[in-house]
């Protein structure tokens, strides 16, 4: 691709609005519209208007499709700056054209993290109330501190990679970005001169290097299932797997994620020469990679969980087994994985709408299985105490409209962002990418 | 096991989230704080500009949060 007809490509989403971008951008907002509604109601009456209020106002069950998705949100944030860190790290030039996508989608998706956590507190000040004045006490020994810390740190050290990354770009594509946005340009490219161009991408090389050790390793398969692995008194949460097997799902969702993003901006712009099919053909396979070592893990559990368990998690893994979501969960996982290995042998098989369905379908099997898993926990505890609570918990219209609301933050940031910014790197159409290779061998 | 207690003068500063954020988790960005200051080509400007992006960011974070929570105090209580 040449240099000039690239740079039109890369910065056709910066032109004025179609009717489009105009119909997608007011769909999101009625997402968001929705869920305002009902939450509305929620601050106004409390979290009664759910499932969840004091001890579970159904079976018991206090955590329920809130927390579930923060999880499965936290998840779909991981996969996108560890794809473009690798991009950067492991030399995956392949995926280059959807490495700022990634990145954005996990600011993205972390927002929707958050909200979510501050949704399920009920009063919304109660998210500063209850961390700020208690952290340098309690990060000493609560888990929900060290999560608070942590997606702090994973959230900032995103945002700072794309506020450095983004200056290369913006100095050469500056004539054809919107004028109307300069003050932000100006903000954005303080003391910027093009001798930094090194130094900037060796230190976003050592960025890429933290956040591709902490975000996979010590936060979604770390300090997020330490939330639950480390509570003994809940049998279907405790132990040691729920680390890779939370790992598992977070990639699996998040690349899931990347892949439907990723088709969006190609159908949208015909970006079929900027993100060629080799990209999402590549994706899939990873898809498929994770997708398996989920289901791995899930086996993993359920033979410890049958075999010769103690009797609680025994009850609970049964539970696990005779409940038809459950069942759902894995079957959308698995034939979104039979897919993939068919079009593996036969590569005729392979379509983008095909693998964006089946992203689609993982990422709604991802959400089940998480949901579940925080609900059939507290259910299935090892103590009574929840026993007297009637009921079972159904997720409430409150709750679901939650999650139409956070896909419409999701899909008017990208579709604000697309106007000020370019989703794609330069170095993705550059033939001179090399220039900007990192020289940590002189570390 | 942990003891879920500790003598006073040992309260606050000693649990197993102390080594753990601090010691491990935090460890990566360690790390590449050195490797901006230490390595080459490095220029203090462009250093300054990625912690001060890290230092701004965390404080514009939870200060804003701050911000909104005391907002919705004086309105609504």
């Amino acid at each position: 691709m040449s240099t000039d007809v690239g740079r039109e490509t890369l910065t056709r989403p910066l032109r004025s609005p179609s009717k489009r971008y105009v119909g997608a951008f007011v769909a999101g907002l009625a997402g968001i519209g929705v869920w305002l509604f009902f939450y509305y109601q929620q601050l106004s009456n409390g979290l009664i208007v759910t499932n969840l209020a004091d001890w579970g106002s159904g079976g018991g069950v206090p955590w329920g499709l809130y927390i579930g998705a923060f999880i499965w949100w936290v998840g779909i944030a991981h996969g996108g700056i560890i794809l473009s860190a690798a991009v950067r790290l492991l030399g995956m030039d392949t995926y280059q054209p959807v490495a700022r996508m990634a990145e954005l989608l996990t600011i993205a998706a972390l927002t929707c993290a958050g909200l979510y956590i501050m949704i399920h507190v009920g009063r919304p000040d109660r998210l500063v109330t209850s961390v700020v004045p208690a952290w340098p006490w309690r990060v000493q020994w609560s888990p929900l501190m060290w999560d608070v810390t942590v997606i702090t740190a994973y959230f900032v050290l995103t945002a700072t990679y794309l506020l450095l990354t983004i200056r290369h770009d913006i100095h050469r594509l500056r004539d054809r970005l919107p004028d109307v946005f300069e003050p932000v340009y100006r903000a954005l490219m303080l003391g910027y001169s093009e001798r930094e161009d090194q130094i900037v991408e060796r230190m976003v090389w050592w960025l890429a290097f933290a956040i591709i050790i902490m975000a996979p390793l010590l936060l979604h398969g770390g300090v997020i299932p330490w939330l639950f692995a480390l509570l003994p008194s809940m049998a279907g949460w405790a132990g040691g797997v729920q680390g890779p097997s939370f790992l598992s799902i977070a990639l699996t969702s998040a690349v899931s994620g990347i892949i439907i993003i990723a088709a969006a901006f190609r159908y949208a712009y015909d970006w079929q020469e900027l993100i060629p099919e080799q990209v999402f053909y590549g994706l899939s396979k990873w898809l498929g990679f994770f997708a398996l070592l989920f289901l791995w893990l899930q086996l993993q559990q359920v033979m410890t969980g049958i075999f010769a368990a103690p009797t609680t998690l025994q009850h609970a893994t049964e539970v696990k087994l005779s409940t038809p979501a459950y069942w759902v969960a894995i079957g959308l996982v698995g034939l979104g994985l039979a897919y993939i290995f068919a079009s593996a042998l036969k590569a005729s098989l392979f379509s983008i709408p095909r693998i964006v369905a089946v992203s689609f379908a993982v990422l709604a099997g991802t959400l089940v299985e998480k949901t579940l898993f925080v609900v059939e926990g507290l259910q299935h505890a090892h103590f009574a105490l929840y026993d007297g609570v009637p009921g079972s918990y159904v997720p409430s219209p409150v709750e679901l409209s939650s999650i139409l609301g956070a896909v419409g933050i999701v899909v008017v940031f990208f579709l604000a962002v697309s106007k000020v910014i370019p989703v794609v790197e330069l170095h993705a159409i550059q033939d001179d990418h090399g220039d900007a290779e990192p020289t940590e061998v002189s570390d | 096991m942990l003891p879920l207690s500790l003598p006073p003068f040992m309260n606050p500063f000693v649990g197993p989230g102390t080594y753990l954020i601090f010691g491990i988790v935090l460890l990566p960005i360690y790390l590449m704080l050195a490797a901006w200051l230490v390595g080459r080509p490095t220029d203090a400007k462009r250093v300054a500009l990625g912690v001060g992006y890290l230092v701004g960011l965390t404080t514009t974070l939870w200060g804003s949060l701050f911000v909104a929570t005391m907002a919705i105090d004086v309105v609504f209580f």
